[in-house]
């Protein structure tokens, strides 16, 4: 258990240099981005290599306690960022939004027992992989477009740093949003799907209402809302990155927050 | 603007998704009644798309934005044909007893019409694995049914696999325990065998009792399974199984038996024979017709959603 804490803590430190030195970037308008990506990856390979460790050692995946749910989701927000990093440049400036939001969990983190949950029989499925892995990619396409609206609004709130300058105009970054936003919604979808699947074989019933399920189909319904208005009514660009803030928090909320309050079978463990 | 046209509005859609998102909201502390709360704006929301995909030009010209929309209309008419015809119920069932269609507790819709009584099965006995601290693991529960060709089958159910007779499913659940085995030899009557099932284990481990009257009888009797093994170790991997040792406890009024296997109780209108300890089984039953429906439903409408947005992004790259 030690090594595969100490390498959690070596991504740590990697990836909280990655985001001051993008927050040192955006600020000073040097362009550090292939220093940035690669601090991204080598963190990504130690937080890998602990992931991987943990599941040989407990013999199941990170699905069960907080400490596993923080540290896998730390990690995939972080390899779609990094895929989108390397594959669309326009979004790299965001990268000094984005990485805030990670180390605020990296710190819930470093405060939450690594100590080992019970596995219960009905998450032997192939159906929780499914489940958990369409709702990462949600999760991190709503987080990347979070990153291009927390640019949109730090401009428009008069934040006058030198990259920020640089960027193009705000219809454009908002255009990029919405795309992530759209992809977003099509993997929430899938993974309310492949989650009523689940729920069907494993507690005989598609859709019952529970804390997770009401606050995910909440969080879809406020996608859905969001994607209408914006194809449907002309939304200035700063009114189209509140909302999507908006939708960020509830979807953060209901991932990260639902554990908390519910004593539901299906509580949460993403 | 007419009636039809403002139904078929985009903004009518926001106003429908707005009363859904309410609706959730107050089902969700359960004090309301969801039939209302989420009816009235699903019906309202399947209105405005099917006036909408009436009246609206925009799906002429894409094709794949309005086989989304036609999906979720029938995703919307699937839930609500589906919540008219379900069921849910709840069954238990002693080792090698035969389900005949007998619920004890169960839900449905207006419009079900029960063919449980063809979903016969029987219960062949189960096993339940328990990790360290009594934490239930796997689940293994033996059946047994005669399919439509009279040919016996078995097949093993337990967590994530149900047994699906006659497009009921059927789900081993976390409910189950001992079973007394009685054979009840009435004066001049017929002798009758049956079980009753004491309250869930290990939930109820210290209350292994329960009051229940002998068929045809005013006789009530109060019994209660002692033993003083533990059979699952808190300290230890362990298996759910039977006492080693163990004595049924009956009581009628003043009077108090103990009772080994094989005992038996010479009562005035019969004799009450302990054959032996058994095990039940709790089942969770559901039928919903529309679930392979919904599942092409909702798969149309994601691809064809996906497809809307691939052609619409693909124009411009995503790198500028």
């Amino acid at each position: 258990m030690a090594t595969e804490l100490q390498l959690l803590w070596m991504a740590l430190l990697l990836y909280t240099l990655a985001g001051s030195t993008a927050i040192g970037a955006t600020v000073l308008a040097t362009r550090f981005e292939r220093v940035i990506l690669a601090m991204i990856l080598a963190g990504l390979a130690a937080h890998t290599l602990s992931l991987g460790l943990r599941w040989e050692r407990l013999g199941h995946g990170p699905f069960i306690t907080m400490f596993e749910i923080l540290s896998s989701n730390v990690w995939s927000l972080l390899l779609i960022y990094a895929f989108a990093y390397w594959r669309a440049p326009a979004v790299r400036p965001a990268a000094a939004v984005v990485m805030p939001i990670l180390l605020v969990m990296m710190a819930w983190l470093l405060v939450t027992s690594p100590a080992a949950g019970h596995y219960p029989p009905t998450y032997r499925t192939l159906w929780l992989y499914v489940h958990v892995l369409f709702g990462k990619i949600f999760l991190g396409a709503v987080l990347i477009a979070v990153g291009i609206a927390g640019l949109i609004l730090l401009r428009r709130a008069g934040v006058r740093v030198a990259r920020l300058t640089q960027l193009p105009d705000a219809g454009r970054l908002e255009n990029l949003a919405f795309r992530f936003m759209a992809l977003g919604f099509i993997f929430e979808t899938l993974m309310l799907i492949a989650g009523a699947i689940w729920a069907q074989d494993a507690w005989g019933r598609y859709w019952a209402w529970d804390p997770l399920e009401t606050w995910a189909f909440a969080t879809w319904l406020a996608l859905a809302c969001f994607i209408h208005l914006r194809v449907t009514v002309r939304l200035e660009p700063h009114y189209s990155a509140a909302l999507i803030i908006a939708v960020f928090v509830l979807a953060f909320l209901t991932f990260f927050g639902v554990p908390f309050v519910s004593t539901a079978p299906h509580k949460g463990a993403v | 603007m007419t009636w039809f046209n403002r139904l078929a509005s985009p903004k009518f859609t926001l106003v429908v998704l707005g009363l859904l998102g309410a609706g959730v909201l107050l089902v969700y502390p359960g004090d309301v009644r969801s039939d209302w709360a989420l009816t009235v704006p699903l019906a309202l929301l399947a209105i405005n798309l099917a006036c909408a995909v009436a009246t609206n030009p925009v799906f002429r010209q894409q094709s794949a934005l309005l086989a989304f929309h036609l999906a979720l209309l029938a995703i919307v008419v699937l839930a609500a044909a589906g919540r008219l015809t379900y069921l849910k119920g709840e069954l238990e069932l002693a080792e090698g007893e035969v389900f005949e269609g007998t619920l004890t507790r169960h839900e449905s819709g207006p419009w079900h019409r029960s063919q449980l009584a063809r979903a016969r099965f029987a219960n062949d006995g189960y096993t339940i694995r328990y990790e360290k601290g009594v934490r239930r693991a796997e689940t293994r529960n033996t059946v047994r049914w005669l399919d439509d060709t009279g040919r016996e089958r078995h097949a093993v159910i337990g967590d994530n696999e149900p047994l699906v007779r006659h497009g009921y499913r059927f789900y081993a659940s976390f409910n189950k325990g001992f079973a007394p085995v009685f054979m009840w030899r009435p004066a001049g009557g017929a002798p009758l065998r049956g079980t009753i099932n004491l309250p869930t284990y290990p939930i109820h481990e210290f209350r292994q009792a329960l009051e229940w009257t002998i068929p045809g009888t005013q006789t009530t009797l109060w019994t209660m399974l002692q033993f003083d093994e533990v059979l699952l170790d808190p300290e230890q991997v362990s298996r759910f199984r039977l006492p080693q040792r163990h004595t049924l406890v009956i009581r009628i009024g003043d009077m108090r038996h103990e009772l080994a296997p094989g005992a038996r109780l010479a009562l005035p209108q019969g004799v009450l024979v302990y054959e032996r300890l058994g095990t039940w089984m709790g089942y969770t039953v559901f039928y919903d017709w529309t679930l392979p429906w919904l599942f092409v439903a909702c798969m149309l409408a994601v691809t064809s959603l996906a497809w809307h947005f691939w052609k619409k992004f693909a124009a411009q790259p995503w790198d500028r």
